[in-house]
């Protein structure tokens, strides 16, 4: 399966985007709330190219990725309104959105539309993306993942990726994968599980 | 359900995969305000953040960010033919930095991608993304295209100094250390500091402090007894010229 190749180039500009930056976006929060457009380019300097390799990888297609990085960028500069500047993390919400308006697509190429949609957006709620700790958020914490991501089996590896970048509901990766619901969701539930564990352990190690 | 057993679902919750059962379970804790599943949720949203970040890494082409930025003038100003205007001056300036932008970007790019190979102290990784995050910070690549010789990137920055990535460094003898050296336009180098480089022949090294940009001629680094020179005693490892920045 081509989604199989998970991992391996992205990471080491992946970290530098999401990681070490968020500390010092007060600022940058700021000046997008005041609708400075300077800010909008200053923000996309950031996150556009992660932003487009997410999306790409969702898509497959440079032109409709293209469109879907502007889309993204337009729904941050018009909901920033309610993100929080002091507190929020703008990388892990300009991701976020990036991801659904990439799964929002596909579902609509493949009729898959239709609730969906709502609960997509309502998980791209800025407020959502404030409040987190230091440590959930530290290059640590996303060395960490990867060697927990490397732990998991080729089945654990294609639910996350099925759900991440497909936006698979457990059901409908049953169905794909030909797998009753349950196996599907003891892979997805000890993936998970192996990924947290992982962090935890090197919390308290 | 308890929030312990609710832990397993806050990936599938924020990723908008859950079945209506399942979701409406957490809802419901969050909505009583229950603390530990805010937290649970907070982690997943950012385990989804560096998950999703490990995407293999593609740049978007220039015209993206232009066509972004015209459409941000339009709407903003929203005075019809000015704003139409501001969207075409932004047009016209983001195809004239164009090529600029596109040979500092990539070149940061790089220089992004060799910090994360150098083992260094966390402050210092932090101090030498601030460095790159500084639009003020002009990256000059050197070594490229060469197999053996050291490769990296010197970025100066008026205010901020001098910040070197390199790699494929020599291994030092014993007694040995790295000298850089800040060399205005036909001055003589001025000590810049020492640094070892570390097992895979990579180093970060940074001259802190305000930086007369315009007199700059070239950044270099030589091989120096280890309490240092005060001139370059051996013929540089590398030699970066930054003139004309
Ligand atoms: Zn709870």
């Amino acid at each position: 399966m081509i989604f199989l190749k998970f991992l391996p180039a992205g990471l080491a500009y992946a970290f530098l985007q999401v990681v070490l930056r968020f500390k010092e976006e007060t600022e940058l929060a700021r000046r997008l709330k005041a609708r400075e457009p300077e800010a909008m380019a200053e923000l996309y300097d950031r996150y556009g190219r992660l932003t487009y390799s997410i999306i790409y990888r969702v898509v497959r297609n440079t032109a409709v990725a293209e469109d879907l990085v502007q889309e993204t960028f337009l729904r941050v500069w018009n909901r920033v309104h309610s993100f929080d500047q002091q507190r929020g993390a703008l990388g892990p919400w300009v991701l976020a959105v990036a991801r659904n308006r990439a799964i929002d697509y596909l579902r609509s190429i493949d009729g898959r539309m239709s609730a969906g949609a709502l609960e997509l957006d309502r998980m791209e709620n800025p407020a959502l993306f404030s409040g987190f700790e230091d440590s959930a958020l530290s290059i640590d914490r996303a060395r960490q993942l990867k060697n927990a991501f490397e732990k998991l089996t080729p089945s654990q590896r294609t639910v996350i990726e099925l759900a991440y970048f497909e936006g698979m509901s457990q059901t409908e990766m049953a169905d794909r994968l030909k797998q009753p619901l349950g196996t599907v969701k003891t892979w997805v539930r000890s993936a998970l599980k192996i990924l947290r564990d992982e962090l935890i352990e090197a919390a308290t190690a | 359900m308890t929030c312990d057993e609710l832990r397993d679902m806050h990936e599938l919750y924020s990723l908008g995969l859950l079945e209506r059962e399942e979701k409406g379970e957490i809802d419901a804790h969050l909505v009583r305000g229950c603390d530990t599943c805010r937290k649970n949720l907070k982690d997943a949203l950012a385990v989804n953040a560096i998950l999703m970040s490990f995407s293999p890494d593609l740049a978007p082409p220039a015209r993206v960010k232009r066509r972004l930025l015209a459409s941000l003038g339009v709407k903003r100003a929203g005075w019809g033919w000015l704003g139409a205007l501001a969207a075409a001056c932004m047009l016209v300036l983001a195809l004239w930095l164009g090529a600029e932008e596109r040979r500092r970007a990539s070149e940061l790019a790089d220089a992004r991608h060799s910090l994360i190979e150098i083992s260094v102290q966390r402050d210092r990784l932090q101090q030498a993304i601030g460095f790159l995050n500084d639009p003020e910070t002009r990256p000059v690549s050197f070594g490229k295209g060469q197999p053996a010789p050291p490769r990296g990137t010197v970025l100066v920055n008026p205010r901020s100094g001098v910040l070197l990535i390199a790699s494929n460094l020599p291994p030092l003898a014993a007694g040995r250390i790295y000298e850089m050296w800040v060399i205005p336009k036909g001055g003589t180098p001025r000590p810049a500091g020492l640094f070892h480089s570390d097992a895979a022949g990579t180093a970060l090294h940074i001259l802190s402090g305000p930086l007369d940009i315009g007199t700059l001629g070239v950044v270099a680094v030589t091989v120096e007894p280890e309490s240092g020179s005060s001139a370059p005693t051996t013929t540089p490892v590398i030699a970066a010229p930054v003139a004309g920045l």
